[in-house]
């Protein structure tokens, strides 16, 4: 064929040729993956430069377009945001909670991942760890839902065996006390994601070389100085990589349930003053009172704050430790 | 010399009985709660409120059930959380599937520019509020398809997908084509067949995602039709979390059905499809947080 071709065409027109040609053999694929571009453009990619808003006088009425016309109001909103009277307490319960949950919730899986790998029969092994990731898949409403079959002051159980026990005169009101918010959710957090997460440490452990237990327990270490010897340096790596995820994401909730529907569900008008972090009062402010401009503000706030902790993290890891995600 | 073995041995089994013990006790703390729900509706509304359920239920009855499936209110909402989960799912893993076949070509044109685009979406969000400013231009606000069509793509599935179908060996497709086969045939009865695990993974994933899901119920339909279980619940949680709370009030003296007891009933409803599809797909559902950890 290309022997016919006239040798004077010019490289640029034959090269484009054959890239109409490669195009049109896989126009099919190009149709799917089109498909799912505009998917994203439409999806992830206009919400993305919705952010502008946070700069603008803008209001709903305006649509998508006015995203764009709308008159810049430069930093306006966040202004306000600083200046709110509830901004101290906003910003606490968000640095608060995310830094509760990293405290406790982090090392739970892991603690998990060693008791189980301590745990002898195997049957009895296999069981607990099946049992234990199955709240993962439970939704976060059906776990304010069972918490409060467990928890309110009227129907909870908890508060019925000790009363009956006669440990309390009255309920405690662990669902609307302001003082229990904080428990709650890290409670909650550590009971559904504990057993999800132990099973990527239950990999990195069974990833150590059993010659190095043995090598252990000829030199005399017991049970507790290989766990402390080998087994926790095993998991190093993967502990460190967890971590930076989790601090990455930390005002969003860790690796262990979204500090948004925490607090969205658990939170009611009494514990309110615990409850309230950046995230539900962007959403309530924007959603609910139809503040558009302000609650994305104030959720672009949340995400700065984001940004610089993961490159924080990422930085003292690869200093520390010299493992790092980038 | 004896004596030191002696307590090694003791120690072990000291280290033997403790854990044992603290895994028994998680473990119960894991499964009590379900057992205490089970239990709570299959009892009479009225007594579960007053006197203590502990072990088993407290005048067994089907009231719960019965009334909970005559309510239109919670019937309807479980419907549509059946179809948003089936449809959901379906939806996400036909385009998932499509749009990955398509970057896992390797001499795809442009493949570059769609993986940037890809990619970056993966990272970097809107957030919630320009989100809904989208959703209400296009159209989608106070609609059934608001449920499936937005989170018909997962830009992390699509990454698992496309590595999934580039390990399928280039022989299989190869022989296809020389049988004289087009892109469509090879992806419709050479790849797909192949790639069950990796269409499990991501069905259940979606679907749990879709059957748990709230908020897009709360925030982004308004019609009644329309709500789903998850809502319902959160309606009665938050009607009860209120000072002036009413949840002892029966809604019918002679069965002893208390909106508690179908709220308990219903949590039990949303729980049982998890835990009855939860033996089966376990492998799974590890594989799936194995891929998760591939991208860490």
């Amino acid at each position: 064929m290309d022997v016919n071709k006239p040798v004077t065409r010019s490289a640029a027109v034959v090269w484009r040729s054959q890239l109409w040609k490669r195009f049109k053999k896989q126009k099919l694929l190009h149709l799917f993956v089109g498909l799912g571009i505009i998917f994203l453009l439409v999806f992830s990619y206009t919400p993305m430069f919705g952010i502008l808003m946070a700069f603008k006088n803008y209001t709903i009425s305006m649509g998508i377009k006015g995203i764009f016309t709308s008159d810049w109001a430069g930093l306006k909103h966040f202004e306000e945001f600083v200046t709110d009277y509830r901004f101290g307490e906003i910003l606490r319960n968000t640095i608060v909670l995310s830094l509760l949950k990293v405290i406790f919730a982090f090392p739970a899986p892991i603690i998990l991942a060693i008791l189980l790998n301590e745990a002898k029969n195997l049957f009895f092994k296999r069981f607990v760890q099946t049992v234990s990731y199955l709240p993962h898949f439970i939704s976060w409403v059906v776990v304010v839902g069972i918490s409060f079959a467990f928890l309110s002051a009227d129907v909870g159980l908890v508060n019925k065996a000790l009363l009956q026990l006669g440990l309390i005169s009255k309920p405690i009101d662990f669902l609307t006390n302001p003082d229990y918010f904080w428990g709650l959710a890290v409670g909650s957090a550590v009971w559904k994601e504990m057993g999800w997460w132990a099973i990527i440490f239950l990999a990195a452990i069974a990833g150590i070389d059993p010659s190095l237990y043995e090598a252990a327990q000829i030199d005399g270490a017991g049970r507790l100085a290989r766990i402390r010897h080998v087994t926790l340096p095993g998991m190093k790596g993967t502990i460190v990589v967890v971590l930076i995820l989790t601090i990455g994401n930390i005002l969003g909730g860790g690796l262990v349930g979204s500090n948004f529907e925490q607090a969205y569900l658990f939170g009611n008008s009494i514990n309110n003053p615990t409850s309230e972090i950046i995230q539900t009062y962007a959403f309530k402010v924007g959603l609910k009172e139809g503040r558009f401009a302000y609650g994305a503000a104030i959720d672009l706030m949340q995400s700065v704050v984001s940004v610089t902790l993961i490159f924080l993290s990422n930085y003292i890891a690869k200093r520390r430790s010299g493992s790092s995600l980038f | 010399m004896a004596g030191t073995v002696w307590s090694q041995v003791q120690k072990d089994r000291v280290m033997d009985i403790s854990v044992t013990v603290i895994l028994t006790l998680m473990m119960l703390t894991m499964l009590y709660p379900f057992y205490y729900v089970l239990i709570l509706s299959f009892s009479k509304g009225t007594d579960a409120l007053v006197s203590g359920v502990y072990l088993w239920p407290k005048n067994f009855t089907w009231e719960n059930y019965y009334h909970l499936l005559r309510d239109p209110k919670w019937y309807q909402a479980f419907l549509v959380t059946v179809a948003r989960t089936v449809s959901g799912a379906f939806l996400g893993v036909t385009f998932t599937c499509l749009v990955a076949y398509g970057l896992s070509h390797r001499d795809l044109l442009f493949g570059k520019v769609y993986f940037i685009i890809v990619i970056f979406a993966m990272y970097f969000t809107g957030g919630l509020i320009p989100y809904y400013v989208v959703l209400r231009a296009v159209g989608l606000l106070n609609s059934f398809a608001v449920y499936i069509v937005p989170t018909m793509l997962s830009t992390f599935f699509l990454l698992v997908a496309i590595s999934f179908f580039r390990e399928i060996p280039n022989e299989l497709k190869e022989a296809a084509h020389i049988d004289g086969a087009n892109e469509w045939t090879i992806f419709y009865r050479v790849v797909l067949p192949v790639s069950t695990p990796l269409i499990a993974t991501i069905s259940l994933f979606t679907g749990v995602g879709q059957w748990n899901a709230w908020l897009d119920s709360a925030y982004f339909v308004q019609s009644e039709q329309l709500r789903t279980l998850a809502f319902r619940m959160i309606e009665v949680i938050n009607k009860s979390n209120a000072p002036s709370d009413a949840i002892g009030a029966a809604n019918s003296v002679s069965t002893g059905v208390t909106s508690y007891s179908l709220q308990v009933t219903a949590m039990v409803i949303s729980i049982a499809p998890i835990l009855c599809v939860y033996p089966f797909l376990q492998k799974y559902f590890i594989q799936g947080i194995m891929l998760g950890s591939v991208k860490g």
